[in-house]
């Protein structure tokens, strides 16, 4: 099957929003410069995005995609053929992406992402309608609850039953409402963000400008007081009300579901996305609580799975939940979501002598800037040298005491979990079958205090480590003879 | 508390061996330094450089010396054990470390067998999981080859929900 026919307009106004900037650059700032480098950018230019049009256009020819047998045949490529078989029980999740574009059009995109790397790692349709979209991934979901429900029942009409049953109960977890919103607002700092955008504004503007005197007009704000502090009123209001308006486009429509076997997430207002992702591929569960974040009693719910964390636009992290969470509310979400994951364990505190540890360890990175700091001497903003060696050290000290206090811990039954961290302090709760590796380590100074640290691994496309500093040995030992009974949790096929 | 040591050591000739080959590499980077010195004389290169080179020295002199005493210790760190189950490593002078690895998460295993390892018929295993990588270094041969062959037995089996 050919890819949409609107795939040819998609990738050549990608090809140009790309490479806008460039031919900006190019033919209209430094339109006259004859410096080497910009006259053969030009040239290649000039060759390379007709060259690269007729690609695209050729390719929509010869590229196509198929299914069947529960499987997509992905073909490939002009010069060199590539074929992709791509089994549907290896997609992990799937991203529905609807841009300004897409809508313009009626059509969406969407991406079916597997635990591989590299080339295979997922099948991207740049367009398709909508009606085939739907259809796909009722396609790879079906596949998915026929499996679900052979596994129970090995009956046909069942299964087929079974997938409308498991729709209808598709429940709506959480919605943001306003006041989740405002204070979203301020702890993300996205208001900060028109700081790069108006320096690269100017950055572009700049080259007309050389003619009208910018240091006098400065001149001319800085001279009268009450102009200087309208102005820097303004800037603010400015940016607070982008950074708002920011937020409630990013996050205002946001919709986290679930049914028996998938968590959906519906996002976006002006760009819309939906993201699906099987329950059994999540790996483990992380909470983050920056220090602004805790200020406003919210947090940040991520799952950790094998997907690829970069999408390719980027813009939204498809692994977090939802960045800014009551931190109650993320509790009763994640045990109505993922139900195994008990948060309600009774979790251990560090005794004093880990403190101690925590605060005799040397800090590499202060001591590396201490010594830079004494070579160099820099003036910054007129604070002698020695002075930031200080503050440095007591922003350490402060980031070890923060985390020894939030450090708490819980490795039983089936399960670990554990808060730690200084400023940002987080928490990471994972099932000993999912745990890939475990590692219990001890330092000298470790050894004295009779504490040790285990560290565990869990599978991502980046293997995911997670340590835990600082615990009583024999708490540790215990969690290594706690792993050792692995087995007990999984079921051992012969492959 | 005690140390606990797990079920197998390393060969007996890991202390022996390990000098050997950080005496080959420690004279290698003495005979470089030498060079570097010689250019540095010769061609008059900025002051700094000596300075630079001067505290390398001094570091390859102390990681020589160094050379001599840590194989021992490592050798009577280095254990391992392994069952149906599990490969367990125990290593590490300064910082001990003890990585337990699931057989069933265990991708590749392999051995190396460099040109000194080689006169002295030993090999190292390498274990590949999906996180991460693992060494166990110098095992008699036979006994490297029997390891390699039963952690590749026990490997291939699979959990159910891994696909």
């Amino acid at each position: 099957m050919r890819y949409h026919l609107l795939t040819i307009v998609f990738k050549i106004y990608q090809l140009i929003k790309n490479s806008f900037v460039l031919i900006l650059l190019l033919f209209i700032l430094r339109g006259n410069s004859e410096f080497w480098l910009l006259e053969l950018g030009r040239y290649a230019v000039i060759i390379y995005i007709p060259l690269r049009i007729l690609y695209i256009i050729v390719a929509w020819f010869v590229e196509k995609y198929e299914w069947q047998d529960q499987t997509f045949h992905i073909y490939k490529g002009v010069f060199v053929r590539n074929t992709r078989t791509i089994p549907f029980s290896r997609i992990q999740n799937m991203t529905r992406n609807t841009t300004l574009f897409h809508k313009l059009f009626g059509v969406t995109s969407l991406t079916f992402e597997t635990s591989a790397s590299g080339e295979d790692e997922s099948i991207y349709f740049p367009v398709l309608s909508k009606e085939r979209a739907n259809e796909l991934i009722e396609l790879v979901q079906l596949d998915k609850r026929v499996e679900q429900a052979t596994e129970e029942q090995s009956d046909d009409s069942q299964s087929v039953t079974g997938k409308f049953s498991t729709q209808s109960k598709r429940i709506t977890y959480f919605k943001p409402v306003r006041k989740d919103l405002w204070k979203a607002s301020f702890t993300s700092l996205s208001f900060l963000a028109i700081f790069p955008i108006a320096y690269g504004l100017y950055e572009y503007v700049q080259p007309f400008l050389s003619d009208i005197r910018i240091l006098d007009s400065f001149q001319v704000i800085l001279d009268s007081v009450w102009l200087f502090v309208i102005v820097v009123i303004v800037i603010l209001i400015v940016s607070i009300s982008f950074g708002i308006a920011r937020t409630f486009l990013r996050y205002g429509k946001y919709e986290i579901s679930a049914d028996n076997n998938y968590i959906y997430i519906d996002r976006g207002v002006l760009e819309e996305s939906y993201f699906s992702i099987n329950k059994k591929r999540v790996q483990g569960l992380e909470i983050e609580q920056n220090f602004l974040k805790r200020l406003f009693g919210l947090a940040e719910v991520k799952l950790i799975s094998s997907a690829n964390p970069n999408q390719e636009d980027g813009s939204i992290n498809v692994n977090s939940l939802y960045p800014f969470l009551p931190i109650q509310e993320a509790y009763a979400l994640i045990e109505k979501l993922l139900p195994q994951y008990k948060l309600t364990a009774k979790l251990e505190r560090l005794p004093l002598r880990s403190l101690w540890v925590k605060l005799l360890r040397p800090s590499w990175l202060w001591i590396t800037a201490t010594i830079l700091l004494a070579i160099f001497k820099p003036n910054f903003l007129g604070i002698a040298w020695w002075v930031l060696v200080i503050m440095l050290l007591v922003l350490t000290i402060i980031q070890r005491v923060l985390d020894y206090i939030h450090t708490r811990y819980a490795i039983s039954e089936d399960q670990a979990q554990w808060w730690h961290g200084g400023l940002t302090s987080r928490m990471f709760i994972t099932k000993r079958k999912n745990m890939i590796e475990m590692t219990y380590s001890q330092s000298i100074l470790q050894k004295i205090f009779q504490v040790a640290s285990i560290q565990v691994k869990n599978r991502s496309i980046l293997p995911r480590v997670e340590t835990i500093n600082d615990i009583p040995v024999n708490d540790a030992r215990k969690s290594m003879a706690w792993y050792l009974m692995r087995s007990k949790d999984v079921n051992i096929k012969n492959g | 508390m005690a140390e606990i040591k797990l079920e197998y050591n390393l060969s007996p000739s890991y202390p022996k061996i390990k000098i050997i080959t950080d005496t080959i590499g420690n004279i290698i980077t003495l005979i470089v330094l030498g060079i570097l010195f010689y250019l540095d004389y010769s061609f008059n290169w900025p002051a700094w450089v000596f300075w630079v080179l001067l505290v390398i020295l001094v570091i390859t002199i102390v990681g020589f010396i160094w050379s001599f005493i840590q194989p021992k210790l490592e050798y009577n760190n280095w254990s391992y054990q392994y069952n149906h189950e599990y490969l367990q490593l125990k290593f590490g002078v300064i910082k001990k470390q003890w990585v337990t690895i699931p057989m069933t998460k265990i991708q590749a295993v392999s051995t190396t067998q460099g040109p000194v390892m080689k006169r002295y018929n030993v090999r190292s295993i390498k274990v590949q999981t999906m996180g991460s990588e693992h060494i166990i270094p110098l095992l008699e041969e036979d006994v490297a080859l029997r390891l390699r062959e039963i952690i590749a037995d026990f490997a291939r089996l699979q959990e159910v929900d891994d696909e």
